[in-house]
């Protein structure tokens, strides 16, 4: 449906320079993702693409065109925002249809338009509702629809699960994956929750401070991260890192990752106590005090038990594990 | 379960039901009682609803009241006609993002009502006087004298003429309290409305108009008591017999005629109580077809 370029975008307000030098390509029917930690500039990036703010130098293309000088409303793209902004005063059939009435779509057009939104999310027996009148889920089904209704080159989502409840979260996070196939659209989605991160996108950009510090598919950035902030970031629980003097290593710091630390009772790399055991059903997350290498994460994905206070040895998997330089940039 | 009854909660109400009913429901009760009293032949006597009978029934009395009621009702149209209509104007105009001293506009604008009536009534008569004023000089210095009348002197256009300045001074109170409400729509809304193509006069019409209904409905309804209670610009331009020829007269001048009497016309209290009740009865009509009627209609939105 659209894709979108993104040429050497900066933002500044005022002095703050919150967004520096952007080049980005998302592709055509391509989900992208943007995560980054809370002020990273992931939300101004989405917003400059939608026309809402200006960037202070760069191109944003869609499909090709330049937009920048386009309003809003006339560059094809729809929104779905986090409060879901919808017009309180209107019912459920308004919301999705006020904007084609607005462009003077034909009745029938609109019509046939949101019964096919209304079908695609089950919101036909809600038309007649107010906003205030849904659940949360509800209201986030009718920002999805009032997107849809317009058939949009591009789609947008502000962290728009951010306001549901961890259920909800997960259906609706089903819900887009089956939507974004059923309607082959190009998909732009911010979050700082990896996991949507990890399980929605085809393309994950990860921000930081107003940079982009990796782009990549989200299996290439758990296995190869360009950097100690993308290996910290994406994975959970975080990734260890170990000072690399301390372990007679060229590099600065050794990353690894819980689960492939190997924890033993018998004999390991190095030793350390177990000052913490979380039992996640399927796995166990086991904290363990390594004296000068400090406090570690094992997981393991069997039901082994740990008790308190219990010496252990942790061994790295040499195969997995990750070297950076002291600029935090990975060795390979 | 009923809740024990907690004495202390009396103590609580206490001052402010003490001096609600000292200064505001004693002297409502006052008043309604002495309207159903008047002198007969030198003495108090119970008259029951015969002033009513008189200020309806009476010729002059009823000529003068509906006159004065009339002339209220235009004084009151022309508020709600142009006085609100501007001052949502200006609240739109004033919360729309990036205007320059929008600031220093709001203050200006709100700055004449909290000037006294007396300032504003004689600043307003100086300036429209056809001797000495600045309008005909002004108007002159334009090439349009010959627009010029001594508005405030004739009867056609003196109620007019006193209701525009009473809006340029009010034009405040409106604008205030409607930009108050078009900054609590949520940004995202606003954005979520620009992303579908729904900007400038069809956003405000489709989107911020409902969303502050409400607003617009106290400030009716303040506009309605304000009006059935003016007096004071009146009274300092025109005087008390609200002229030319009671042409200004509006309720609050022909009570104040009545009650405490002015030039020839003696003072009656019983008279004058009578036609505060009157006063009272068509406000609390008003105000209360308002809660009941309108604003039971009226949906509040949550963001």
């Amino acid at each position: 449906m659209g894709s979108l370029t993104l040429r050497g975008i900066s933002k500044s307000f005022g002095a703050t320079e919150v967004l520096r030098d952007i080049d980005l390509e998302v592709h055509d029917g391509g989900f992208t993702v943007f995560v980054g930690p809370s002020g990273c500039g992931k939300s101004t990036l989405l917003r400059i693409v939608a026309g809402l703010e200006e960037p202070s130098a760069g191109d944003v293309l869609i499909e090709g065109e330049r937009v920048n000088d386009r309003a809003p409303a006339d560059r094809e793209i729809a929104m779905v925002f986090q409060s879901y902004a919808l017009y309180p005063h209107l019912t459920v059939r308004d919301n999705m249809a006020l904007g084609l009435r607005q462009a003077r779509t034909p009745k029938a057009t609109i019509e046939a338009r949101v019964a096919e939104a209304a079908r695609m999310l089950s919101l036909e027996p809600l038309l007649g509702r107010r906003p205030a009148e849904l659940s949360g889920g509800q209201r986030q089904r009718v920002a999805i629809g009032r997107a849809v209704v317009r058939t949009p080159k591009l789609f947008l989502f502000d962290e728009p699960l951010s306001n549901l409840d961890a259920a909800l979260r997960v259906n609706t996070r089903v819900e887009i994956a089956r939507l974004r196939r059923e309607l082959r659209a190009t998909m732009i989605y911010v979050t700082h929750d990896q996991t949507e991160a990890m399980t929605l996108a085809d393309q994950i950009v990860v921000l930081n401070a107003g940079r982009i510090e990796q782009i990549g598919a989200p299996m290439e950035l758990y296995r190869d991260p360009a950097n100690i902030f993308v290996a910290g970031f994406i994975g959970s629980p975080r990734m260890n890192f170990l000072d690399g003097a301390r372990l007679g290593l060229q590099a600065a710091t050794l990353g690894i990752r819980p689960e492939h630390l190997r924890l033993d009772r018998v004999a390991g790399e190095f030793e350390g106590r177990v000052s913490h055991v979380e039992h996640l059903g399927g796995e166990t997350n086991i904290f363990v005090q390594a004296g000068a290498h400090g406090l570690l994460t094992a997981r393991r994905f069997d039901e082994e038990s740990f008790a308190l206070d219990e010496r252990v040895w942790l061994t790295p998997d040499p195969a997995r594990r990750l070297l950076f330089d002291a600029e935090g940039r990975r060795l390979r | 379960m009923r809740r024990r009854f907690r004495p202390h909660i009396l103590v609580f109400l206490a001052p402010a039901v003490l001096i609600y009913t000292l200064v505001m429901i004693l002297p409502l009760i006052g008043t309604l009682n002495l309207s159903l009293f008047n002198r007969v032949e030198g003495a108090e006597s119970f008259v029951g609803l015969g002033n009513f009978r008189t200020l309806f029934g009476d010729p002059r009395w009823s000529a003068s009241f509906w006159n004065a009621l009339g002339n209220n009702t235009w004084f009151f149209l022309i508020h709600m006609l142009v006085q609100n209509p501007i001052g949502i104007a200006l609240a739109a105009l004033l919360s729309t993002p990036g205007r320059r001293f929008a600031s220093a506009y709001r203050t200006a604008i709100f700055v004449p009502t909290i000037l006294s009536f007396v300032i504003v009534g004689f600043a307003w008569k100086l300036i429209l006087s056809p001797i000495w004023g600045i309008a005909p000089t002004m108007l002159a210095s334009v090439g349009l004298k010959s627009l010029f009348a001594p508005w405030l002197g004739q009867e056609a256009s003196a109620l007019t003429t006193l209701a525009l300045i009473s809006v340029w001074q009010f034009v405040g109170i409106p604008m205030m309290l409607i930009y108050a409400a078009l900054l609590s729509i949520p940004e995202e809304l606003i954005e979520a409305a620009e992303l579908d193509g729904i900007t400038g006069f069809a956003q405000f019409r489709k989107i911020k108009l409902p969303l502050i209904l409400p607003a617009v409905g106290i400030v009716s309804i303040l506009t309605f008591v304000g009006n059935f209670n003016a007096f004071d610009l009146i009274y300092v331009t025109q005087g008390a017999l609200a002229g030319p020829n009671f042409a200004t007269d509006i309720l609050g001048t022909f009570l104040y005629r009545t009650f405490f009497g002015f030039q020839l016309q003696l003072g009656d209290p019983h008279m004058g109580a009578t036609i505060a009740s009157v006063m009272f009865l068509i406000i609390l009509g008003g105000v209360c077809l308002y809660l009941f009627g309108v604003q039971t209609r009226l949906r509040r939105y949550q963001f």
